[in-house]
């Protein structure tokens, strides 16, 4: 990618300060969002979703498993990110790695709570079959097709959507096992149970730039920050967690402004997605 | 021959699907997904292999996590997706005017998102359709489709299944205008004149691809003068 030339760079933080960002948003307005659920028809669950030119797909895959002897009656989840080198010359072989694990670190803490699962935003409850000896295993897989900034709230949204679109097959398990036996289940292919994803929150990342704050960065408006606060927010309005990128040292009552913002940005784009998610669906039963 | 045994996939194809590349396509063979970018002719980022009077063609295959029917933990840089990047790369190689460019750097990057049998032969569509959307010279387009055969019948384009079904699986990628192949990879074993058969089979898919390659394009090109306002 070419660098940006000083006249550039004055002019981004100048446009910013001036609340007249270089697309012409406001600095708290997003740009519009597109989602597109089930095109990967090989997975339980998946979604693609556009925010301007970043493009990125989830996909969730649904496998049986054995429950850790910690949490017998819990499901498991995993969340993986990968960066395409399609997004990003630099991403080829090796060179994407640390922005994957930065993503997927992010994302694990947003949505699945702290180490004992508490306060997850996935019920994991939900994924258990039998208790202590099978549960579903959730594999959670982002992939970024393209990169024009916003990555964090990007990959949230579709892995909300995705999550959302996914079916779990109805599992019927064999009575009568006993104590250490693996009992017999059948999972069944034609019924399948959705995902409930009313407590999976969204992530809202604003960017300071000079000394305002952004909602929803380009790449160019990213390379000037000094910093990142991405804030999950469910739908109940609770902060589901919290990260702060970039060295430099922010006010604290600024954060709570910024958490403030948070929460009404979030709250318009989870009706967003819930919208568009009612339209594909009735878009399907049409046909 | 009009019988189902000799009719393809679904085809599907979008230009620009990566707006910060130079070029970028996706293409869809039936279930098969893939998306190219082509960043390029750019500086070369590592001087010892500049090339004096050429471009320099480098080409990195990718496959989702996702991409096939079970969850793969795919370690990047494997065998198999090494050698794929480098078959996609000769093949690219040969139609590119790299004379044109010469010390530079032509990145072709190809991300499979969804693989369904045909993987090859739709990277290489993806490719070529990147190629063009970022202007770079070619001689020709490189179209590609695979064919097999299965129970004493050429099938064309297989999928998943058909191709794990044990049959001969022939990959051709041939340069339409200029009726020449670049690419011929076959798998397990067929007699002289059945692989005839099958390779016909193949030439022909090629050139149906090539013709919906030329309307996307056509099509592409016409978006773009009116936008232009000519």
């Amino acid at each position: 990618m070419v660098g940006l030339s000083i006249g550039e760079k004055y002019f981004i933080q100048g446009g910013i300060a001036q609340d007249l960002r270089t697309d012409g948003r406001k600095r708290l307005s997003p740009r519009p969002i597109f989602v597109e659920t089930g095109n990967i028809s090989q997975s339980n669950g998946s979604a693609r979703v556009r925010i301007g030119a970043t493009e990125v797909i989830a996909s969730v895959k649904a496998e049986l498993g054995r429950p850790s002897a910690l949490h017998p009656d819990k499901g498991k989840v995993s969340i993986n990110v990968d960066c395409s080198p399609t997004a990003a010359p630099m991403f080829e072989g090796r060179g994407g790695e640390e922005l994957s694990s930065e993503l997927s670190v992010a994302l694990q803490r947003c949505l699945l709570g702290g180490k004992s699962g508490s306060g997850a935003g996935i019920d994991l409850s939900s994924l258990a079959i039998v208790e202590g000896k099978i549960c579903w295993d959730l594999y959670i897989e982002g992939l970024v097709v393209s990169s024009d900034g916003n990555l964090l709230d990007a990959l949230g949204a579709a892995i909300k959507a995705a999550l959302s679109n996914t079916g779990i097959p109805r599992v019927n398990v064999a009575a009568g096992a006993s104590g250490d036996e693996q009992p017999e289940v059948d999972i069944s292919d034609e019924e399948f149970l959705q995902f409930d994803t009313s407590k999976v929150p969204v992530i809202v990342t604003l960017t300071k730039v000079g000394r305002h704050y952004i909602v929803d960065a380009t790449s160019e408006e990213e390379s000037q920050m000094s910093l990142a606060v991405s804030i999950s927010v469910n739908r109940q309005g609770n902060i589901c967690g919290l990260t702060k990128r970039g060295g430099a040292g922010l006010d604290p009552s600024v954060i709570l402004d910024m958490i403030s913002v948070a929460l009404s940005v979030s709250e318009r784009l989870i009706n967003t997605l819930d919208s568009q998610r009612a339209a594909a669906e009735a878009g399907k039963d049409e046909l | 021959m009009s019988s189902k045994e000799t009719w393809m996939r679904q085809i599907r194809a979008e230009i620009g699907v990566v707006a910060k590349a130079d070029g970028s396509a996706m293409f869809e063979m039936g279930n098969t997904k893939v998306v190219a970018a082509v960043y390029g002719p750019r500086e070369v980022q590592n001087r010892s292999q500049q090339l004096n009077a050429n471009a320099l063609v480098r080409c990195e295959y990718t496959m989702a996590n996702f991409s096939t029917g079970d969850r793969m933990r795919k370690l990047k840089g494997d065998r198999r997706s090494t050698e794929i990047s480098l078959v996609i790369r000769q093949t690219m190689e040969e139609c590119i005017l790299t004379n044109l460019m010469p010390r530079s750097q032509i990145d072709i990057f190809v991300q499979v998102v969804q693989a369904d049998g045909g993987t090859l032969s739709a990277c290489i569509n993806a490719a070529t359709l990147a190629l063009a959307n970022a202007g770079i010279p070619m001689r020709d387009i490189v179209t590609s489709c695979s064919a097999g055969y299965l129970n004493s019948t050429p099938l064309l384009d297989l999928n998943y299944i058909e191709d794990s079904a044990g049959g001969a699986d022939v990959t051709l990628g041939i340069m339409p205008k200029l009726d020449k192949v670049t690419l011929l990879q076959m798998d397990a074993k067929l007699s002289l004149d059945t692989f005839e058969n099958v390779m016909q089979l193949a030439i022909e898919g090629c050139k149906a691809v090539a013709d919906y390659i030329r309307e996307i394009l056509l099509e592409n090109t016409k978006q773009l003068q009116y936008r232009r306002g000519t």
